[in-house]
């Protein structure tokens, strides 16, 4: 247990090492820190005094020492934008941002997993196929895309006049087909919940509900398809084994084999895929937050790139980087506690 | 030894496998019985259809396999036409299976314990408590060293050996009347076969189970079984009394096989082979399927598939050794 | 060589490959809805109603008109028209144009950049293999997504708007090569680790070719097949990759647009009831998606080569 830590923190360190260097060469190669604290008229001998005084002029390697003596110190520099610690106001949006990844990981768990599971049980069965085909169109469509049309449909709504209105079955198909709309899609709403410091919540209002539903569905239609069909392959694999046979042979029920034997090892990969699936989760945030105006870091970082927030822009990265690392480990140790055959040494046995 | 109705009766089974193209045969017309407490050896090469009619026993042929035609009477009732819910109660229950790689059977992400309980809760109406006593008792009767640590382990933690050991106690968990045993030694260290091997014997006689023993090494089956049946590409060619045939070989296949081992031959003389390889189940040939390999093949084998004769104790299909007795039957009419 | 190729022609017309494909119907629909886009595509300014490029051709008063079989429409503009007044028929035509070529464009980039790191990390192995594939795994942890926007941002950030716009194309095709190569590289390296315990790559060495010559002669075209399979795939990936980055502002300008950034100038105008300025290259987006990975499933179904799992 002591190894496997040791071996995963000391990976993490690597990692954040790298990301730390990356972040840093951004923020040297593109930041300029006299551009914002100094008007043009200061002259060349004043400013090459400021870049003495702010060590500018040190040795790259001094230089990225302090970067990450300051970054484990939790100081990330203060955004051009905001005026205030970077750290301040990535943690302002984060909240938002989570209650987003938090609502569509529900969404994904409570959907992916039956589906999956009755697809990979009954694969001939004609809803098991419509569900494949519904996941193989849902992997095509963008993220956005999706956030687009269901704003159409949900939001603004669609009113269909092509059958014909004299007639009630016409009437009545054209009824079924259009939506009033009238979901937000704009923004958290003005009804959330303070729970501490910087976190408010919209799971505790109706107004705040309404405005999760959009966007949660959005980010979740991206990665339910991957995991419904990684689940159905995966589920499908087990089935084949021996120990799925002589759970048969024992005379066990249907129902203790699918769902105990078989999902058990079938959750075990699907573990690990779900922990790199965060990565890309946060990656989707940043458009699902666009579409929706949702005050997140996801947003927060795109009109950083817009406005050049270099140091906001470093920050994210960097904040985002450690998310990263910390649930990846937080998988391994995971994977490490749910499957037997893993003596959290990393290394199977 | 024989009672009026046996314990397991196969009649005329066919199974067959579902394939694009139509269905390949992977048995045809199974018949043979068991006994109560009797011991019985199933051989033939690999893709004979050994493992196949062992697990159509229990009805767990693996899709696109399906039982096509025939009965499997166990105590007078076909498990063949049975609902799976009737079957459940008879699997691990009343019959019980090993299976031939003790490193693939047991689930790797559940304990021993687990595995054994729930066999057990499967079955009868116990606490866990009671549950785990009785698979402490079958542990012990394995003779797993430290059983009392081995319920809390994962399968990953057991040698080869000893998980073939477990194995076999799951299978006298629910003391049943008929163990199935699918290759129980092959996947195992020659240094430990031999050992698995009387401790399943002693076991069957101990608790007066029969054995049905799927194996294709002639030596095991000669020391273990009472009778013995030889399958060649999805059919049985031979059977009878184990000793009978082992001693005095009816069928040329049979006669092949045995002369095939190691120590029939004088030191440093070369070994038999029988010429040629079994059928696919794709293009089975005409007639007798041993034909094209088989020194005594006439137009007849070629053409259409053998009655069983009767030899002895022995049933054989074949032409050879019908038309034999035939012979003998004229000399002696001609003699007397 | 005309009965070289024929002989060629008449190995493909027996082989499983071309047997499969003609029993799927699903794989020749893809196929033919595929081969209409790619050639009408390529055919933009043949096809194309007017030239969304050239500014003198547009009229603004023209702006936000509905496809026909829409009240108001105007049957010169098929499928409408969008806010500045431009045929939509024509930009969704040159913006599948910049989307296909920026997503085969990506996708070459990365399959070289994949094959060359995956054969070295399979082949060499050691500290080569353990260096290039801790990168790939910290990129792919990362999400391909992400790495796309943070190299994209760091791109607009050091050219400037205007400069990036010049350049955009090359800078997706860079962008997305680069944020991708580690799913091409890992399924080589596979591969190559598979092949290089036969017994052929042990004859080629013991008859003395030399390390470059027996990776890129006797190991590569052993390997070309999950190649294709995860190119095929790719693509579409490389596409919606393009789309997002795009749609971010962080893609092609609206002066030269691609299907994204016709999705994303389309979306301003979407609570004004105009949807069909984001919606219908939306739905060409989508369909061309589609049909990629729906030849993509097939190819994996049919050569089912070892892909890299998880």
């Amino acid at each position: 247990m002591l190894a496997f830590l040791v071996q995963r923190i000391s990976q993490a360190v690597l990692v954040m090492f790298v990301i730390s260097v990356i972040a840093f060469a951004i923020q040297d190669g593109l930041g300029d820190p006299l551009q914002e604290m100094v008007g043009m008229s200061v002259s060349m001998e004043e400013r090459e005094a400021i870049r003495e005084e702010l060590g500018l002029n040190d040795s790259m390697v001094v230089q990225y020492l302090r970067f990450a003596g300051n970054a484990v110190q939790g100081d990330l520099g203060n955004s051009y934008f905001y005026g205030k610690p970077t750290l301040e106001v990535i943690f302002e949006h984060l909240p938002a941002t989570l209650e987003l990844v938090i609502g569509a990981s529900l969404i994904i768990m409570l959907l992916s997993v039956p589906i999956g599971v009755y697809a990979a049980i009954r694969p001939q069965a004609l809803l098991a196929k419509f569900f494949m085909g519904v996941s193989t169109v849902g992997i095509s469509i963008p993220v956005f895309l999706t956030a687009i049309v269901l704003i159409q449909i949900y939001s603004i709504g669609v009113t269909v006049e092509w059958f014909p209105v004299d007639t009630g079955w016409g009437q009545w198909l054209n009824g079924a087909l259009s939506t009033d709309g009238g979901m937000p899609s704009y923004g958290r709403g003005d009804d959330l919940t303070h729970l501490f410091g910087t976190w408010h919540s919209g799971f505790f209002s109706e107004i705040g509900l309404m405005h999760l539903v959009l966007p949660c569905v959005s980010l979740a239609s991206i990665m339910l398809p991957l995991f419904i069909r990684l689940i159905r392959a995966e589920m499908m694999e087990v089935l084949q084994s021996d120990y799925i046979r002589y759970a048969r042979a024992k005379g066990l029920s249907a129902v203790r084999i699918n769902f105990l034997h078989a999902l058990k090892n079938t959750m075990l990969p699907v573990i690990t895929v779900g922990g790199v699936q965060v990565g890309v989760m946060v990656a989707y945030t940043i458009l699902t937050e666009t579409v929706f105006q949702w005050p997140g870091v996801g947003l927060m970082f795109l009109e950083a790139i817009t406005r050049s927030d270099i140091p906001l822009i470093v920050a994210y990265l960097m904040v985002v980087g450690l998310i990263f690392v910390i649930t990846n480990t937080l998988v391994d140790l995971v994977y490490g506690l749910v499957n037997p055959t893993v003596k959290l040494t990393g290394k199977k046995a | 030894m024989k009672s009026d109705t046996p314990l397991l009766e196969v009649k005329d089974l066919d199974v067959r496998f579902a394939v694009r193209g139509g269905d390949l045969t992977a048995l045809r017309g199974i018949s043979f019985s068991l006994d109560k407490g009797e011991r019985l050896g199933l051989v033939g090469e690999s893709g004979a259809g050994k493992s196949v009619a062992a697990f159509s026993i229990l009805n767990l042929i693996a899709r696109p396999g399906y039982i096509a035609g025939g009965q499997i009477l166990f105590e007078g009732k076909d498990l063949a036409a049975m609902s799976e819910r009737e079957l459940r109660k008879i699997r691990g229950n009343r019959i019980a299976m090993i299976f031939q790689d003790p490193m693939m059977t047991l689930n790797p992400v559940l304990s021993i314990g687990t595995q054994m309980v729930e066999a057990i809760k499967a079955h009868r109406r116990v606490s866990t408590k009671a549950a785990r006593d009785i698979a402490l008792s079958k542990l012990r009767k394995v003779q797993i060293p430290s059983p009392e640590k081995r319920l809390d382990q994962y399968p990953h933690e057991l040698s080869g050996g000893m998980r073939q050991r477990v194995i076999i106690a799951i299978a006298l968990l629910l003391d049943p009347e008929i163990i199935v045993a699918d290759e129980p030694t092959t996947a195992l260290d020659v240094t430990i076969q031999a050992e698995i091997m009387a401790l399943l014997l002693d076991l069957c006689e101990q608790e007066n189970v029969a054995l049905m023993l799927i194996t294709h090494d002639l030596g095991v089956v000669s020391q273990v079984t009472q009778r013995m049946l030889v399958m060649y590409s999805g059919r049985i060619i031979e059977q009878g009394p184990t000793r009978e045939i082992i001693n005095d070989a009816q069928h040329p296949y049979t006669q092949g096989l045995i002369n095939a081992l190691p120590q029939m031959g004088e030191p440093g003389a070369r070994l038999f082979q029988i010429p040629g390889s079994m059928p696919s189940l794709k293009n089975v040939p005409t007639g007798c399927p041993f034909h094209p390999r088989c020194d005594f093949a006439t137009d007849q084998c070629r053409k259409t598939m053998p009655e069983y004769v009767r030899s002895g104790n022995v049933d054989v299909a074949c032409y050879e050794v019908s038309n034999l007795i035939e012979q003998e039957k004229n000399m002696q009419e001609a003699g007397s | 060589m005309t009965t070289a190729t024929l002989s060629r022609w008449n190995r493909f017309r027996e082989s499983f490959l071309w047997y499969s494909f003609k029993r799927d119907k699903v794989a020749i629909a893809s196929f033919i809805v595929l081969l209409l886009m790619v050639f009408a595509a390529i055919f933009a300014p043949l096809f194309a109603p007017t030239d969304p490029y050239d500014l003198a051709q547009i009229d603004i008063m023209n702006s936000e008109l509905p496809p026909v079989g829409m009240p108001g429409a105007d049957p010169a503009f098929p499928l409408g028209t969008d806010a500045q007044g431009r045929d939509m028929l024509s930009t969704i035509l040159y913006g599948t144009r910049v989307s296909l070529l920026i997503g085969f464009g990506a996708v070459v980039l990365q399959a070289a950049l994949g094959i060359l790191f995956g054969l070295l990390a399979g082949y060499l192995g050691g500290r080569v293999d353990s260096i290039l594939m801790r990168i790939a795994d910290v990129q792919l942890s990362f999400s391909t997504l992400m790495v796309a926007i943070i190299v994209g941002a760091v791109f607009k950030a050091s050219f400037g708007n205007l400069m990036f716009g010049e350049i955009a194309i090359y800078m997706l095709i860079f962008i997305i090569g680069i944020a991708e190569w580690p799913q091409i590289a890992r399924t080589v390296r596979a591969s190559v680790l598979a092949e290089k315990k036969k017994e052929y790559v042990d004859a080629a060495k013991v008859m003395g070719f030399r390390t470059n010559r027996i990776m890129f002669r006797h190991i590569l075209p052993n390997t070309l097949s999950p190649i294709f399979v995860i190119a095929t795939v790719q693509i579409a990936n490389a596409i919606i990759s393009e789309a997002a980055l795009s749609f971010l502002g962080l893609g092609m300008p609206e002066t030269q647009p691609s299907l994204g950034s016709l999705i994303k100038s389309g979306f301003d105008y979407i609570q004004s009831g105009s949807w069909w300025i984001t919606l219908i290259p939306g739905l060409v987006l989508v369909v061309l998606v589609l049909v990629i990975n729906l030849l993509g499933d097939w190819l994996r179904d049919v050569m089912n080569p070892r892909l890299y799992k998880g």
